[in-house]
C-alpha cells in the first residue's frame, strides 16, 4: 500500500459567495450535505462528526499540511488548503473500507498476527501501514519558529464562558476583582471588566495539591497555535457538560451525532444537512432540540419516559413518540438510513426511516480539569457520571478552587446563581476545606439495566464501543471474560480510551457496561486518570513555553 | 492468599516479578505468590516506552539484551499474546566528534560481541530519521535487529501463563517487610498477612529500595521519577527508535502511529503514587523533538505520563541472593530497562532462587558489590529518558 500523492481536495473551504462571517470549516462543510471526510482508523469504515466540540475523531483533515486538524474547531479563512487524510481515494469510497467487511467481527490485534513467524515483518509492515489518521506533517526547510508564547498572572481564572462563567465574571467584577477569562469556543468573548484569552484550551500542569503551594498554573494553547501559560491564585471552572454518546450497532455511523453538534452545526437552525432526525432523549435537552430542529425531526425515542412538556412539544410538531425504548441499531452504511428500537422489556420492535440519530439522552459534566485537579469526586446517578463534592459556594475539596454550572452538577436553573456563589467564594477566600457532598439520594438511571437488555440483542455487525481506536464491544467483553476487571486495566487491555478524545466519549459508557459485565456498581469499576495536555496541544506550542519552565525546579 | 506457606513470594506483578513466578512455576518450584499493591501494569511495566535494546557499554548487558532479543521474537508464539515487537532499530546519534567516538567505541564493543552494529554519516542519520534538521547530527550508530513492543499484551500473556500453572497473584496487596532469624528468611508481612516462605524475590521495580530497606538490608537503589509523552498517531514515517545520549532524548513511532518518548529532565528522587506530569518535561521535550526534526511542529501532544526507574550507582541490575539474608532474592535495579530485559534475567533470578548456578559473570549484578569495602567491576552509562 503506497501513499497516495494526492487525497481527495475538499478545496479552500469557500463557497462561490466567500465564506459566511467567522463561520467553521465544518459548518462551511456541512452547507454541501452530511460531511463524511474521514475513514475510522483501523476498519477504514465511514464516519462523520459527532461532537463539534473538538474532541471526537469525526472531522479531521489535513489542513495546510497539518494532519487530524479538526474541522469543527477551525474558523475558514481564504486560501485555506484543506484535504482528507485517510482514505484512498477518497472517504465516500474508500478502498480500504474492504477491511470492514472482510473482518465482520473485528481484527484481534492482540492475539492474531503470530503466525507465521516467518511472516511478522510483513504483518507488521501491512498493520503498521494502516495505523495513524493523517500522514505525518509537511517536511519543513528548518525551524520554524512558533507564535511566541503568552502568559498571563492574575488573581482568579474562570474557566469557561458559558452562562455560569459569565455569571462568575460578572460577579467577580462587582467583588472589585479583574477576572481572566479562558474560553475554548471559536466565537467571540466580550466581558465588561474582565481579560478574556479566547480560542483557548487549557490543563492544570503541574496538578495543583491539595495543600500545595500555590498560584495554580494552567497551560494551554490557542487555535492558532501560541502556548499560554496561566497563574492564578484562585480558579472557577465553568466548563459546561455535553451529551453523552451511546453503544448500539452501528453507533459510529455518519449521521449519528450528539445534540451538541445539531446546534452547531447550523447554528441558525437552518440548512441542516439532514431532513429527518430521530431525537433519542426525553428530558430538557430533548426538549431544546424539539425546538431547534422543530421540522426537521421524524421522531422522538428515550431510554426512560417522556418529560410532559417533551410531549406537549412533540405532539405539536407531530412528531410519533417511543418511550422507554432500547436504540438498538442504526442502519445504512455511509450515512444512517433507518434506527432499530425495541420497547424495554418487551419483544415489539420499531423500525424509524431517518438520516440522523440526534443523542440528547445523557448530559454530561465536562470534567477533566476537576479530576485533574484533584478534586474529590462522587458518582451520581443518574446521569451516571462522577461530580465535584462542593460547599455552598461551589469550593471543591481542593482549596483555591471553584466549580460553577453544569460541571459542579448545579441544574441548568441555577447557572447563574452557582457561578455568583463561586465568583463570591473564589473572590473572598479559599472556601471550604471540607466541603459536603449535596449529592441528592441516588434516583434509578433511565441507563440502569439499559445495557443489560440490549446486550441480549442478537449483534449482525461492529458495535464500536471506542469510536477513535475502533474497539469493539465484543473486546470489551473479552476482556472481561479473561478476568481482566476494572476501567484502568480493560483501558490497557483493549486501548478503549486511548485515542484522540482521551476517552471523553467511550469511557461513560464503558463505565455501565463494565458494571453489568463485572457485576458490581459503575463507581467500583473505577476511573481513569487524568493525563494532560486533556486535548492534542501541538508540540510548537508546548516548545514555546520551554523557556518559561525550563528552570522551574520539579518536585 | 490461598495459603499460609509458599515456596517463594514475589513482590511486585509487573514483567520481572511474572516472568519470574512463571520460570519458578514451569520449573516445578513449588506454590508461587506474586503480591502487588496496584492494579496489573500500574508500574513501570505499564509506563515504559517499549525499547528493546542490544547496544549498551557493559558486555554483561549486551549478552543479556541478546538473549532477551530472541525471547521477545518467540513471545507471540510461546504466550498466545501478540507484543507487536518490531526491528526497527535503534539509531543513536551524535552532535559532536567526541560523541561520535563514544557511539563508536559502544559500537566496537557490541561487534565484538557478535552484532551487527554500523556506524552512520550524516547522511546516513537523515535517510532513516526523516525531516531532521540540517546539521542537528554529525552522525550516529545504528543496530537493525533493536526495536520496540507493546508492553501491555507482555504483561496479560505472562500473568495468563503464569496462572495457568498454579502461580497465584494476590493484586491490592502490598508487601510490608519479612521476618527474618539468624540471617535467615521466615515469612513475607504483607497488608493481607503474614505469609511463611524461605524465598522472597523483589522485583517492586521503582519500590524495590523501599522493600529492602523494610526488610532491614541497606541498598542504594533510587527510584527517579521519569516522564514520557506520546503525540496524536499519523500514519508510519519513522523506523526506528531515535536516541541522543547527550540529553537522554529517545523517541520511536508505535505501531499504532503515535510518536513515544521522553528526555532527561533533573528530577528530585522520590516516589509516591501520585505521579504528575511537570510543564518542565512537557515544554522541555517538546523543545527537544521539534529542534530535532522541525516538521513535527504542528503534530498534537496527545498525553503524557509519568513513571519510576529504579537506578543503582553503576547504572546496572541487581541479580541474586542477598548475601546478608539468606532467601531474599534480588530482581531490582533496572534502571529503566527491566522491560526489556526481563525475560533473560528472570532465567538468572530463577536461578537464584533455585539454587542453581547461573551461566551469567555475576561479578557485574551481584547484589554483594555494593557492600561496603567494595568496588563495582563495571558501569553502564549509557542511560536514556
Amino acid at each position: 500500500m503506497v501513499d497516495p500523492p494526492a487525497r481527495s481536495p475538499l478545496g479552500s473551504g469557500t463557497g462561490p459567495g466567500g465564506p459566511a462571517a467567522a463561520e467553521t470549516l465544518l459548518q462551511s462543510l456541512a452547507r454541501r450535505g452530511f460531511p463524511n471526510v474521514v475513514r475510522s482508523v483501523r476498519y477504514h469504515r465511514p464516519r462523520g462528526p459527532f461532537c463539534g466540540l473538538g474532541h471526537c475523531a469525526g472531522c479531521l483533515v489535513r489542513l495546510n499540511g497539518r494532519p487530524n486538524a479538526r474541522a469543527c474547531r477551525h474558523l475558514v479563512e481564504a486560501g485555506d488548503r484543506v484535504r482528507t487524510e485517510n482514505a484512498w481515494p477518497g472517504p465516500r469510497f474508500d478502498l480500504l473500507g474492504a477491511l470492514d467487511l472482510l473482518f465482520p467481527r473485528g481484527l484481534d490485534t492482540l492475539h492474531g498476527f503470530r503466525r507465521p513467524a516467518w511472516a511478522t515483518r510483513t504483518y507488521h509492515r501491512v498493520v503498521r501501514r494502516l495505523a495513524g489518521y493523517g500522514a505525518a506533517p509537511d517536511p519543513v526547510a528548518g525551524a520554524v519558529p512558533g507564535p511566541a508564547p503568552r502568559g498571563e498572572a492574575t488573581d482568579v481564572v474562570v474557566v469557561g464562558a458559558g452562562a455560569s462563567g459569565r455569571a462568575a465574571a460578572a460577579s467577580l467584577v462587582g467583588h472589585g476583582v479583574r477576572p481572566l477569562v479562558v474560553d475554548r469556543s471559536l466565537g467571540p468573548v466580550d466581558l465588561a471588566g474582565a481579560d478574556v484569552v479566547s480560542r483557548t484550551t487549557v490543563t492544570f500542569l503541574p496538578p495543583p495539591r491539595p495543600d500545595g503551594p500555590r498560584p495554580f498554573v494552567l497551560l494551554g494553547f490557542e487555535e492558532s497555535g501560541r502556548g499560554v501559560s496561566i497563574r492564578a491564585r484562585a480558579v472557577v471552572l465553568a466548563t459546561g457538560g455535553y451529551d453523552a454518546s451511546l453503544v448500539f450497532e452501528g453507533s459510529d455511523r455518519p449521521g449519528v451525532i450528539a445534540a451538541d453538534l445539531a446546534f452547531r452545526l447550523a447554528p441558525d437552525g437552518e440548512q441542516l444537512p439532514f431532513a429527518r432526525a430521530l431525537v433519542f432523549g426525553g428530558g430538557s435537552r430533548a426538549r431544546a432540540v424539539l425546538d431547534r430542529l422543530g421540522p426537521s425531526v421524524a421522531a422522538l425515542a428515550a431510554p426512560g419516559d417522556i418529560g410532559p412538556d417533551v410531549v406537549r412539544r412533540a405532539s405539536e410538531l407531530g412528531v410519533p413518540l417511543y418511550p422507554r425504548s432500547l436504540l438498538v441499531r442504526a442502519r445504512g452504511r455511509s450515512r444512517v438510513r433507518s434506527a432499530d428500537l425495541r420497547a424495554r422489556g418487551r419483544t415489539t420492535r420499531y423500525s424509524v426511516r431517518c438520516d440522523a440519530i440526534v443523542l440528547a439522552h445523557r448530559r454530561l459534566p465536562n470534567s477533566p480539569l476537576l479530576f485533574q485537579a484533584g478534586a474529590r469526586m462522587t458518582w451520581r446517578s443518574p446521569p451516571g457520571a462522577y461530580f465535584p463534592e462542593t460547599g455552598p459556594d461551589g469550593a471543591t475539596s481542593v482549596p483555591g478552587l471553584f466549580v460553577a454550572g453544569s460541571a459542579g452538577g448545579f441544574a441548568e436553573d441555577d447557572r447563574r446563581v452557582s457561578g455568583e456563589r463561586a465568583a463570591r467564594g473564589a473572590a473572598t477566600g479559599e472556601g471550604a476545606r471540607e466541603p459536603g457532598a449535596p449529592v441528592p439520594p441516588a434516583a434509578p438511571s433511565e441507563l440502569d439495566g439499559y445495557y443489560r437488555e440490549l446486550l441480549a440483542e442478537r449483534r449482525t455487525g461492529k458495535w464500536v464501543v471506542c469510536p477513535c481506536e475502533d474497539i469493539l464491544l465484543e473486546e470489551v467483553e473479552a476482556a472481561s471474560r479473561a478476568g481482566f476487571r476494572g476501567i484502568e486495566v480493560v483501558k490497557r487491555y483493549t486501548g478503549l480510551g486511548t485515542g484522540l478524545c482521551q476517552g471523553r466519549y467511550c469511557l461513560p459508557d464503558a463505565l455501565l457496561l463494565l458494571s453489568h459485565l463485572e457485576g458490581r456498581p459503575a463507581n467500583e469499576v473505577g476511573y481513569i486518570t487524568q493525563r494532560p495536555p486533556l486535548v492534542p496541544t501541538p508540540l510548537t506550542a508546548l516548545a514555546a513555553l520551554a523557556n518559561e519552565f525550563g528552570e522551574e525546579a520539579v518536585a | 492468599m490461598r495459603r499460609d506457606t509458599y515456596r517463594a513470594v514475589v513482590v511486585g506483578a509487573g514483567i520481572v516479578g511474572l516472568f519470574t513466578a512463571y520460570r519458578l512455576a514451569r520449573a516445578g518450584a513449588g506454590p508461587v505468590l506474586v503480591v502487588d499493591r496496584g492494579f496489573l501494569s500500574g508500574g513501570g511495566s505499564g509506563r515504559n516506552g517499549g525499547g528493546v535494546r542490544q547496544q549498551w557499554e557493559t558486555r554483561a548487558t549486551i549478552r543479556l539484551a541478546r538473549e532477551a532479543v530472541a525471547d521477545w521474537k518467540r513471545f507471540g508464539a510461546e504466550f498466545g499474546y501478540n507484543v507487536w515487537f518490531r526491528q526497527g532499530g535503534y539509531l543513536f546519534l551524535a552532535e559532536s566528534g567526541a560523541e561520535l567516538e563514544r557511539l563508536r567505541r559502544v559500537h566496537d564493543v557490541v561487534r565484538s560481541e557478535g552484532l551487527g552494529s554500523t556506524m552512520l554519516s550524516e547522511d546516513g542519520v537523515a535517510r532513516r530519521v526523516p525531516g531532521i534538521a540540517p546539521g542537528a547530527t554529525v552522525g550516529g550508530s545504528f543496530l537493525a535487529t533493536d526495536g520496540t513492543l507493546y508492553p501491555f499484551p507482555a504483561v496479560w500473556g505472562v500473568y495468563d501463563a503464569a496462572r495457568s500453572l498454579g502461580v497465584e497473584v494476590a493484586l491490592g496487596v502490598e508487601a510490608r517487610g519479612v521476618v527474618a532469624r539468624d540471617g535467615v528468611l521466615q515469612a513475607v508481612v504483607t497488608s493481607a498477612g503474614t505469609v511463611r516462605a524461605p524465598t522472597v524475590v523483589n522485583a517492586a521495580g521503582g519500590w524495590s529500595g523501599e522493600f529492602s530497606r523494610a526488610a532491614g538490608l541497606d541498598v542504594p537503589n533510587v527510584a527517579s521519577r521519569h516522564e514520557i509523552l506520546a503525540t496524536e498517531p499519523v500514519r508510519p514515517f519513522l523506523d526506528p527508535m531515535v536516541v541522543r545520549a547527550s540529553d537522554g532524548l529517545y523517541f520511536s513511532q508505535t505501531m499504532r502511529g503515535e510518536l513515544v518518548g521522553g528526555v532527561t529532565v533533573p528530577h528530585a528522587p522520590g516516589t509516591g503514587r501520585g505521579v504528575p506530569s511537570s510543564p518542565r518535561f512537557l515544554t522541555g521535550m517538546a523543545r527537544a523533538l521539534v529542534g530535532l526534526v522541525p516538521r513535527l511542529a504542528g503534530l498534537g501532544v496527545l498525553r503524557a505520563w509519568t513513571g519510576y526507574y529504579d537506578d543503582t550507582p553503576d547504572g546496572l541490575p541487581v541479580i541474586g541472593d542477598d548475601p546478608r539474608l539468606r532467601g531474599f532474592v534480588h530482581a531490582d535495579g533496572f534502571g529503566g530497562h527491566g522491560f526489556m530485559l526481563a525475560p533473560a534475567a528472570t532465567r538468572r533470578v530463577a536461578a537464584a532462587v533455585l539454587g542453581e548456578r547461573s551461566d551469567l559473570d555475576p561479578a557485574e549484578f551481584s547484589p554483594a558489590r555494593f557492600l561496603p569495602g567494595r568496588t563495582a567491576p563495571a558501569a553502564e552509562r549509557l542511560q536514556l529518558g
